[in-house]
């Protein structure tokens, strides 16, 4: 399990260290860029959740990714340009997604462990 | 049993190559946040610099201009004392132009008026208390009922007012002359005292208006009031004067 996830958690450490040295982007980004990074993190924690699911499928899952990332920052983007706090919305929304599927991801983990340890027990009393 | 059905390892390898893109992401934001705090901080220092150098330059030019100013007069008056035509005229001709702008203080009969706020309790009476203390529209009739009774010069808590004194409100003080004074407020104004009283008092008047609200208003004739000079001389940055059209 820890073997599993050592290689994306070493590549987002990665990925920081590489990126923290090269120059700064404009600050009038930097609103943008927190959407598309709440956008990542609720596809990242998705997939996880539809990997426990055993629905995962790749194709699905970093098209997913992309696509939210721009989606965020467009529509926040948009917002500002309308007068309309659009990021608002993008912020509730994917706030609430990532809290469900991290509930949903805990609810899957505890289940799991339960029936291994019946199974566990039924074997045992075999 | 729930576990998931083999998709191959590579989802790991996706799940990696999106964690690598958000923590580059992750990067960049930390970095823009972390150079945005730093040039503030440095945009504030510099402006602050330079806020106070201005102030200080200013501060000494005006030493220099009082101290030339000084020079100036003590010239003046020497050979005024020599009491010989031109000069003495040019000496009289400084005097009242100094007088006209407050740079002498000055006496003569007038009136002393002392405002406070009003003593009514508030919440005792209608409305919010904005009502019951004074404001600089207040203070700006007063002044300039005074200045259309004949006042000839005329001081509010010892700043005089000259040709350019504002009286504006800054929040809950009033400034004049870009300087703060706060209740209790004191005219004094030099004029025909006869005039300057009935002026202030006539009926349905700012002081009338004041007295009903219960406003501390004290109105004294005065033998001899003295009105102060100008405390800081005005300074001329876009006006000169257009000598030319009159002198032929």
């Amino acid at each position: 399990m820890i073997a599993t996830f050592a290689l994306p958690i070493a590549a987002l450490i990665i990925g920081f260290v590489l990126v923290f040295r090269l120059p700064a982007l404009p600050p009038a980004w930097a609103p943008y860029v927190a959407l598309s990074l709440l956008a990542g993190f609720d596809a990242l924690i998705g997939g996880l959740r539809a990997r426990l699911e055993g629905k995962f499928d790749e194709a699905v899952f970093v098209t997913g990714f992309f696509a939210n990332m721009v989606l965020a920052a467009l529509l926040s983007y948009l917002g500002d340009k309308l007068g309309v706090d659009l990021y608002l919305a993008v912020t509730v929304a994917l706030g609430i997604r990532v809290f469900t599927n991290l509930g949903r991801i805990r609810g899957l983990l505890v289940t799991t462990r339960h029936e291994r340890r019946q199974n566990q027990q039924a074997s045992g009393s075999e | 049993m729930a576990s998931p059905p083999p998709v191959g390892r590579h989802w790991v390898l996706a799940i990696t190559g999106i964690c690598l893109v958000l923590g580059a992401l992750l990067g960049v934001q930390v970095h823009t946040q972390v150079v945005r705090g730093e040039t503030e901080v440095v945009r504030r220092t510099s402006m602050m610099w330079q806020m106070l150098s201005e102030a200080r330059a200013l501060g000494e030019r005006q030493n220099k201009e009082i101290e030339r100013l000084r020079m100036q007069v003590s010239k003046y008056e020497s050979e005024a004392s020599g009491g010989k035509g031109l000069t003495k005229l040019v000496s009289e001709e400084l005097q009242s132009s100094r007088a006209a702008t407050g740079l002498l203080p000055m006496k003569g009969p007038g009136v002393e008026l002392v405002l406070d706020d009003s003593t009514m309790k508030v919440g005792s009476g209608v409305g919010d208390q904005d009502l019951y203390v004074l404001h600089d529209w207040d203070l700006i009739q007063i002044a300039n009922e005074l200045w259309a009774a004949g006042a000839e010069a005329m001081s509010l808590n010892g700043q005089r007012l000259v040709t350019g004194s504002a009286i504006t409100c800054s929040g809950a003080l009033v400034q004049v002359n870009r300087t703060t004074v706060s209740a209790p407020f004191t005219f004094l104004a030099i004029g025909n005292r006869d005039n300057l009283m009935s002026a202030l008092n006539i009926r349905g008047g700012t002081l009338d208006g004041l007295r009903r609200l219960e406003f501390v208003v004290k109105l004294t004739p005065g033998e001899e009031v003295m009105v102060p000079a100008i405390s800081i001389a005005p300074t001329y940055q876009y006006a000169k004067p257009a000598l030319q059209e009159r002198v032929p």
